[in-house]
């Protein structure tokens, strides 16, 4: 492994002044799960890293029935992962912790940690995008709040400026009548990437959806939203045939790439296919 | 010679037992020592500057700057190591292999190709100077499709070898007439198939390390499963008798195969150490394993069987095309085995078969699990499906009548011994009820529609030995201590299968001590006799067979001793469970200790006994019932069930045998669905070299296997009848899936790994 320096944090201060004055290639290492793999395999150009585990107040999850779910940085996906309550209120993000890497990734990666890393493919994105979260972003002069489908601004890229950092993220409440669902589509079980993932929430009211949110992963350069079809689901009985015209204009609405992984057609393709799954899953809440 | 040797039947005691492996503790505790835990005093690190284009002369190399980088301590370029051309694959006494690699070449034939070796202070510094190294290349077109390598007027990648970017000359073999053969054919099917690169990603990557002595004496851990070769093609490399040159090598990570070549890295690991006078370690990384070490041949097979419409086969006309890569490594036995492998599976007496094998500027194929059979099988075993579906018949049926038996000439020329794979595949259709299985009803669940099921079966052969290709010898040595303990020397090597465990088995039950009683000391080439390697499914069908002929020895020693101080004859007592006793007296007995031990002015013996056993060839069979499920929406395959039914003979270790079976399903369903090293093929560069992008099917990806072995066929050539089982499933798991998804949804492919793309486009055509 390439040399780098180690520094300990011990307040958000001091790991942003250090991230401001040792300058570029600088990195918060939190789980480093993935951190520390791009330096062996000599991916990331890294001269210090920043070890913030030590901060205080980072590591809390709280739920509050109107705020809904807060969970510091310093949360571990496996932590969340065996919540009863994300079991229960947050299928959709439960599935997507659930199938990030393998337990024991699980057990060092953070939830912030796979949202900061921006991939397009992260799995815990497009559920926190469907679920409309916040992201926590401290800097030395003040704090500020961003949804997270805005916190995204291309692969690898967030609104992130020098200095700051996130210290966690509020997930708004589940009801009775949101439905929730998350689903990828890889090769494989567990330690995968994610070929596309697909998050769906949903709010059905007497019978007809008041509200959805389609959020599509691993199909553009960040999340994306599905705003036409989700335009075509609000206000339906969501009958089989308009899932299905929704579905396929989530393929129209999104971006993908060919690589190694799948062409481009093939996740457009698929988009179609995990949207009306998706859907249907979410439905099912309610069966 | 052995065929007409009767195979001894009597009662065991050991073999036949899963008794627990000698190396099951310090592996689980992480205390077992392979070779890249090891550190001496002094240990420089070895790194290699790899190319970053496929086909080229160097035209110059600097490594001034490298060399002057603090820690840096030796860089070795084509213009400093000696320019010796060598064999990849060091087989003595075998003509399947081609002398076309030097240490370091002033060419350069693949991406990834080393071009210089620096060694440093630190693993670090020696990868920094790497980026240091400036060199000049003069760009070569470059192939990187066999069928382009193989056009005339194509870029040549070797001056040696037949010409035509061939590393041997077309392997032909020819039974029976072709042409009366299809003339008597009612139909004929006709097809093409390809197979993909899988590669073996052992769990433990290359590694090695070099320590020269005062006395210029080179003291060498390696990460092999052929020492002896290591030994002997190094000394030839490097000028050395062989007393000065001593391969070591304990535990290992996996093999698969491809750890039986001559690596690049060794020898200049052996050169760095010899010119900076320290020890020197090398260490693949994972993307190195890939692009450095050694994967299956890609392979182009055109296939065209004649039928008569009973069901018999009455011609068969192939030809194989193997990739080889940049080098010929096993590219010739793999030729000659994949293509021979195809006279035998389904009866056929008109044969005529053509194998060729091409250079092209993608990084070397070798040896691994399957050895070409793999390919030529898959071929074969789903050509009988479409006959099968062509006559309306069960393939169950048709693969019945067809399969070889007992008397039939098996590729290495031999009367196969035993009905094996009728038996196999009679069991698994009647534990399974396979006629219920296939007349079923295919609608498929109201609930999930898009899911469709489908049942398939792929049938296997294959070699206990690398005969005739290889003359092959196995040895071992036994010795007893003066306590009723026995030593056990062997060569083989012990890649993670629980081999040396069979063997101190094979040794405690004829000997007639106890398991715990005996002790294997091996991978010590100044210590252990000659061996040929660990390859060949053949360690226990041969190496076993030198060990019971070595123990036997041995126990005759002991009887002779114990007698005398019994005073009776050797013939009236019996040796068992470390206690020798007066077979009809069973009272009058003595310990083997006090056998072996001094006693009255009489020293301890010293009795040790030797075994070489030269083999020709057993055949192990396997029936594959495999059932998986379709998305049709995805087109992801998910074999759900295997119920794989092998005949290995005798068995001497159940659970490992088992093991084996589950781990080559494992990678046999990978290969088949998931997993193809990557060639780009504009530029030669590897497209997905590492685990995240390869794809090897993991615990959770794995189907319910259940497992049955039988001992129908024991073959008198190894111990009690026990044949091979390490290369066998991995063979018939590919074709039982393919089979498998034609009942699913109809679609015939040709090819692997089969993706959700290709499954997707196919429904597509089809208008499903």
């Amino acid at each position: 492994m390439r040399r780098f320096d180690y520094y300990r944090a011990e307040t958000l201060e001091h790991a942003s002044r250090l991230l401001t004055e040792l300058g570029d290639d600088t990195f918060l290492f939190n789980g480093g799960t993935d951190l520390l793999v791009e330096i062996r395999e000599r991916l990331r150009r890294v001269r210090n890293v920043v070890d913030i585990k030590q901060i205080p107040g980072l590591s809390d999850i709280t739920y509050d029935e109107t705020r809904g779910l807060t969970f510091g940085a310093l949360v571990t996906v496996g932590r969340l992962e065996n919540l009863s309550l994300v079991r229960q209120q947050y299928p959709n993000l439960r599935a997507a912790l659930a199938s990030l890497g393998s337990i024991q990734v699980r057990n060092r990666a953070t939830v912030v940690g796979n949202i900061c890393r921006a991939s397009p493919s992260a799995d815990t994105i497009p559920p926190l995008v469907a679920d409309g979260a916040f992201v926590h972003i401290y800097s030395r002069t003040d704090m500020r709040v961003v949804p997270i489908a805005e916190f995204f601004t291309g692969p690898g890229k967030t609104v992130l400026a020098k200095g700051e950092i996130v210290t966690g993220i509020t997930v708004p409440p589940a009801a009775d009548n949101i439905g929730k669902a998350y689903l990828k589509h890889g090769r494989r079980k567990a330690m995968e990437l994610s070929t596309v993932g697909v998050a769906v929430s949903l709010a059905m009211d007497e019978g007809v959806c008041s509200d959805v949110r389609i959020a599509l992963g691993a199909v553009g350069a960040t999340v994306l939203r599905a705003p036409q079809a989700e335009a075509m689901l609000r206000g339906s009985r969501l009958d089989a045939a308009t899932v299905r015209k929704a579905a396929d204009k989530a393929m129209e609405e999104c971006t993908p790439i060919s690589n190694v992984r799948a062409s481009a057609d093939y996740r457009r393709d698929m988009v179609g296919v995990l949207t009306g799954r998706a859907i249907r899953q979410a439905l099912e809440t309610f069966a | 010679m052995n065929m007409t040797t009767p195979i001894e039947q009597r009662e065991f005691r050991i073999v036949g037992k899963s008794v627990k492996r000698d190396d099951v503790l310090e592996k689980v505790t992480g205390e077992a020592q392979y070779t890249g835990d090891i550190k001496l005093p002094g240990m420089l690190h070895g790194k290699i500057k790899r190319a970053a284009i496929a086909h080229a002369r160097i035209k110059a190399i600097d490594v001034s700057k490298a060399l002057a980088y603090p820690g840096v301590k030796a860089v070795l370029t084509h213009e400093t190591v000696p320019r010796v051309l060598h064999y990849g694959s060091p087989h003595p006494r075998s003509a399947s292999c081609t002398r076309d690699q030097y240490i370091l070449d002033d060419k350069v034939r693949f991406w990834g190709e080393g071009i210089a070796a620096v060694a440093a202070i630190s693993e670090e510094i020696a990868d920094e100077a790497l980026d240091l190294i400036e060199v000049e290349y003069e760009a070569l077109p470059a192939v990187f499709e066999p069928e382009d390598a193989a056009q005339p007027g194509a870029p040549l990648i070797h001056d040696v070898g037949p010409g035509g970017n061939l590393v041997l000359d077309p392997v032909r073999v020819s039974r029976g007439d072709i042409d009366k053969g299809f003339a008597e054919a009612d139909f004929v099917l006709e097809g093409t198939f390809s197979g993909g690169r899988p590669h073996p990603a052992y769990m433990e990557p290359n590694v090695c390390i070099a320590d020269w002595d005062g006395s210029n004496k080179l003291t060498f851990w390696t990460s092999t499963q052929t020492s002896f070769m290591v030994r002997g093609i190094l000394a030839e490399v490097l000028g050395l008798p062989l007393t000065k040159v001593r391969v070591l090598v304990d535990h290992m990570g996996g093999g698969f195969g491809a750890k039986q070549d001559l690596f690049q890295h060794e020898f200049l690991c052996a050169l760095l150490a010899k010119e900076t006078r320290r020890p020197v370690k090398m260490e693949f990384t994972r993307h190195e394993t890939f692009v450095a070490g050694r994967s299956r041949h890609p392979c182009r097979i055109w296939l065209k069987q004649g039928f008569k419409n009973d069901g018999t086969l009455v011609a068969r006309d192939m030809k194989l095309v193997y990739d080889s890569g940049a080098y010929g490594s096993h590219g010739p036995g793999v030729t000659i085995v994949g293509t021979t492998a195809a006279t035998s599976l389904y009866r056929c007496e008109n044969v005529r078969l053509e194998g060729r094998c091409v250079y092209t500027n993608t990084p070397i194929n070798g040896a691994f699990r399957g050895y070409g059979v793999v390919q030529s099988y898959y071929a074969l075993d789903i050509q009988m499906d479409e006959a099968a579906e062509r006559l309306g018949m069960d393939p169950a049926d048709l693969k019945l009548k067809n399969v070889v038996r007992a008397g039939d000439i098996a590729p290495s020329g031999h009367p196969i011994i035993g009905h094996g794979l009728e038996i196999c595949l009679q069991h698994g259709v009647d534990v399974l009820d396979w006629k219920a299985l296939w007349n079923r009803d295919r609608t498929p669940d109201p609930k999930r529609p898009h899911i469709r099921k489908g049942w398939g079966i792929g049938c296997e052969m294959h070699g206990s030995s690398a005969y005739p290709g290889i003359k092959e010898q196995g040895n071992a040595t036994v010795k007893i201590n003066e306590d009723g303990t026995v030593t056990l020397l062997t060569g083989a090597a012990g890649l993670g299968t629980g081999a040396h465990t069979a063997l101190a088995q094979i040794v405690a039950e004829e000997l007639g001590v106890r398991f715990e009683d005996v002790g294997v000391i091996h991978g010590d080439t100044d210590v252990v006799p000659w061996d040929i390697g660990a390859f060949a499914s053949h360690t226990t069908y041969l190496v076993g067979t030198a060990a019971k002929m070595a123990a036997g020895k041995v126990r005759a020693a002991v009887l002779e001793r114990a007698a005398m101080k019994l005073q009776v004859s050797s013939d009236e007592i019996d040796l068992c469970d470390g206690k020798v006793f007066v077979t009809a007296e069973p009272d009058r007995s003595m310990t083997v200790s006090e056998a072996m031990g001094p006693s009255r002015g009489i020293p301890a013996a010293n009795i040790v006994g030797n075994g070489t056993y030269e083999p020709t060839k057993s055949y192990s069979f396997a029936a594959h019932f495999t059932e998986v499920d379709v998305d049709t929406e995805t087109g992801i395959v998910e074999v759900k069930r295997v119920v794989p039914v092998h005949d290995v003979g005798r068995v001497i270790h159940p659970i490992a045998a088992q093991g084996q079976i589950e781990g080559g399903i494992q990678q046999g369903i990978g290969h088949t669905l998931t997993e193809d090293y990557l060639i780009d093929k504009k530029t030669g560069r590897s497209l997905n070299a590492g685990l995240v992008d390869y794809k090897m099917p993991l615990s959770m990806d794995m189907p319910d296997i259940e497992t049955i072995i039988l001992e129908a066929a024991p073959d008198p050539g190894g111990p009690w009848g026990a044949k091979g089982v390490g290369e066998d499933p991995i063979i018939a798991i590919g074709p039982s899936i393919a089979n498998a998804i034609h009942d699913a949804i109809g679609i015939r492919f040709h090819h692997y790994p089969i993706t959700p793309e290709d499954v997707l486009k196919a429904l597509r055509e089809k208008g499903a």
